[in-house]
């Protein structure tokens, strides 16, 4: 099948996948989808394209999260202008920890986006005054185009339309870069950066570029969190949901866009079927995510190309 | 100022200081002979503390006894995770074993929620309620032990790693692997040596820890943290980094806490490494990569 079919079939079944069913759950199911899909999607352009592992990226939803919230109990901004802002505040945290974390690369950048992401929990969990600490932020106005004008959405339906046109969009503009020059130059700077120097590429530059980006749509999907379930506390930025977006971009096959949104659908799903097992379902987890690097260090997504056969390079613009 | 409150602050923290030691060394220790960044070096802290409250409580040990006893099972069960999660996968790419660490640092916490339960638990030591007092300053007997033990462990890996045969191994494959495969050098043997030491000190931290806080289950993560911004700050892979970069960490957090704010004392502390890692990216001590 190529592309042109198969993916207006796959827009087609995501816009008609709520009238599949009317149980409310579901729905709250699948806003949760989209929005993971958002933040896979955010993370893979750092894991993925400039090749880089960051342990903080949580901390830029929480960011983003607790912009939106603060900004709509002060000064009651609840629309795309809240979102707008709770972009820019994540995307300038990620321009000033990037610029001093990007300058080391492999193990070590690692480690640092974890501190500076502790650091970020840390002062969301004492900085009372402003994020009311542990107890978290509650009585978030739902989403609204300006805030305080009357519209207001509350459905999950209507969330996961949102939502869903921002990864389709985003989704489009990771894969339009990826055939752009920029994005060509992000290959070659996550494949040799040297050699990538050499040819007249900022590598710097070029990482730091991808970095502000994934942090700034990870602002906008805690900006749609925070509207959505109208609360938030500083869990948000904890190790679990760091270890979760990492879990979806590398189960589901990370430098992909197809990867991180199938990794984001497995990790709700399961979570889910799994319930019933208790404390049981997270040791299953995380003995997926270690069999899954072992044994399938492309995702999910290489086993399909695998079974079909098709002999492309199993990374979204290394062609 | 009172200088009786200012030496109390800062015994306090060059003590919780030592504690960082502990569990920063064998963090930096495996990655600086095996470069492998450990995501479940914390999760051997927590079985430590664990092992030493299973072993006191269960086998009716006392306290000294019970902590060797968790240090050296802790150390044997270095060997299997090195065999199963980190030995298969040395020549993948780093990003392959550091995930693999983490999968087993996620696998230690649940599993350890599910077989020891999620409520916190204390470990009996005679220690802790004890003090003991120099001057007008007091300190725990527990809190004191910790710092000897500490002090002295250290110091007996520094001799082990500088003068014994298997520590001229570990130097060796540190610099080069395939060199010192080819001059003879066991390296199958460094992998296990270096995994049951670094457990070991993680485990021996947590016993010793444990009688002066509550432990639960997912206090690993909190330890891997504290271990991870020690080396960062000191320099991933460099012992001496580990030692100031821990030492200083304690006290920062310790007087930050005294004098300006309890809640943000963490949070001074982490200010602190910024401007040290905006002035050297790759720690005190340390040699990282730059682009």
């Amino acid at each position: 099948m190529s592309r042109k079919i198969t993916i207006p079939v796959i827009l087609l079944a995501a816009l008609a996948l709520p009238f599949m069913t009317a149980n409310t759950y579901f729905h709250h199911l699948m806003v949760l989808w989209m929005l993971f899909s958002l933040l896979a999607l955010s993370l893979n352009v750092i894991i993925g394209y400039i090749g880089e592992l960051s342990f903080g990226h949580a901390a830029f939803f929480g960011i983003g999260a607790y912009t939106a919230a603060i900004l709509g109990m002060h000064f009651g901004l609840a629309g795309i202008p809240g979102i707008l802002l709770a972009a820019i505040v994540a995307g300038l945290f990620g321009f000033v920890i990037g610029y001093v974390s990007l300058r080391i690369v492999g193990p070590q950048f690692a480690i640092l986006t974890l501190g500076f992401g502790s650091i970020i929990y840390t002062i969301t969990n004492y900085w009372v005054d402003l994020t009311r600490g542990p107890m978290g932020i509650s009585n978030i106005q739902p989403l609204g185009l300006w805030g305080g004008d009357g519209i207001a959405l509350t459905s999950a339906i209507g969330y996961y339309y949102v939502i869903l046109g921002c990864v389709v969009a985003f989704a489009y503009a990771c894969h339009a870069l990826m055939s752009s020059r920029t994005g060509r130059a992000f290959i070659a700077t996550r494949e040799n950066a040297p050699l990538a120097a050499s040819l007249g590429i900022d590598v710097f530059r070029m990482k730091l570029l991808g970095f502000v980006v994934a942090t700034a749509v990870a602002g906008v999907g805690g900006a749609l969190y925070a509207h959505y379930l109208t609360v938030v506390t500083p869990d948000v930025m904890s190790m679990q949901y760091v270890a979760a977006l990492i879990i979806m971009v590398i189960v589901g096959g990370r430098g992909t866009i197809s990867g991180p949104i199938i990794g984001a659908l497995i990790y709700v799903a399961l979570l889910e079927a799994l319930r019933a097992l208790g404390p049981l379902r997270l040791v299953i987890f995380a003995a997926l995510l270690t069999a899954s690097v072992i044994f399938l260090p492309g995702g999910i997504v290489s086993l399909w190309r695998r079974i079909t056969g098709a002999d492309t390079p199993h990374q979204e613009g290394a062609q | 100022m009172d200088y009786v409150v200012f030496a109390q602050q800062l015994t306090n923290g060059l003590v919780n200081g030592m504690t960082y030691v502990l569990i920063a060394t064998g963090l930096t220790l495996v990655f600086g002979v095996l470069h492998i960044i450990n995501f479940a070096h914390g999760e051997f802290y927590m079985l430590g503390a664990f092992f030493t409250y299973f072993a006191a409580k269960l086998l009716g040990l006392d306290y000294i006894s019970a902590a060797v006893v968790a240090t050296l099972g802790v150390a044997v069960l270095g060997i299997f995770a090195n065999r199963l999660f980190f030995w298969p996968l040395r020549k993948e790419h780093e990003f392959t074993v550091l995930l693999s660490s983490l999968g087993l640092a996620l696998l230690l916490t649940n599993g350890g929620e599910l077989i020891f339960g999620a409520d916190p638990k204390y470990v009996p030591s005679p220690f802790a309620d004890s003090v003991f007092e120099v001057g007008q300053l007091i300190v725990t007997q527990q809190r004191v032990l910790i710092f000897v033990v500490g002090a002295l462990v250290l110091f007996g890996l520094n001799l082990f790693i500088r003068h014994s045969r298997m520590g001229k191994m570990m130097r060796a494959t540190a610099q080069n692997p395939e060199g010192a495969a080819l001059s003879g050098v066991n390296i199958r043997q460094v992998y296990t040596v270096t995994f049951v030491l670094a457990c070991g000190l993680a485990a021996l931290a947590g016993a010793l820890v444990g009688p002066t806080a509550m432990i639960f289950p997912t206090v690993g993560s909190w330890a891997v943290l504290k271990g991870f911004i020690v080396v960062i700050l000191g320099g991933l892979g460099s012992i001496p980094g580990a030692l100031i970069g821990g030492l200083t960490l304690g006290v920062v957090e310790s007087l930050a806490g005294g004098y300006i704010s309890l809640g943000f004392a963490q949070a001074i502390g982490y200010a602190i490494i910024i401007v040290v890692l905006l002035w050297r990216p790759q720690g005190l001590f340390g040699t990282a990569r730059r682009t």
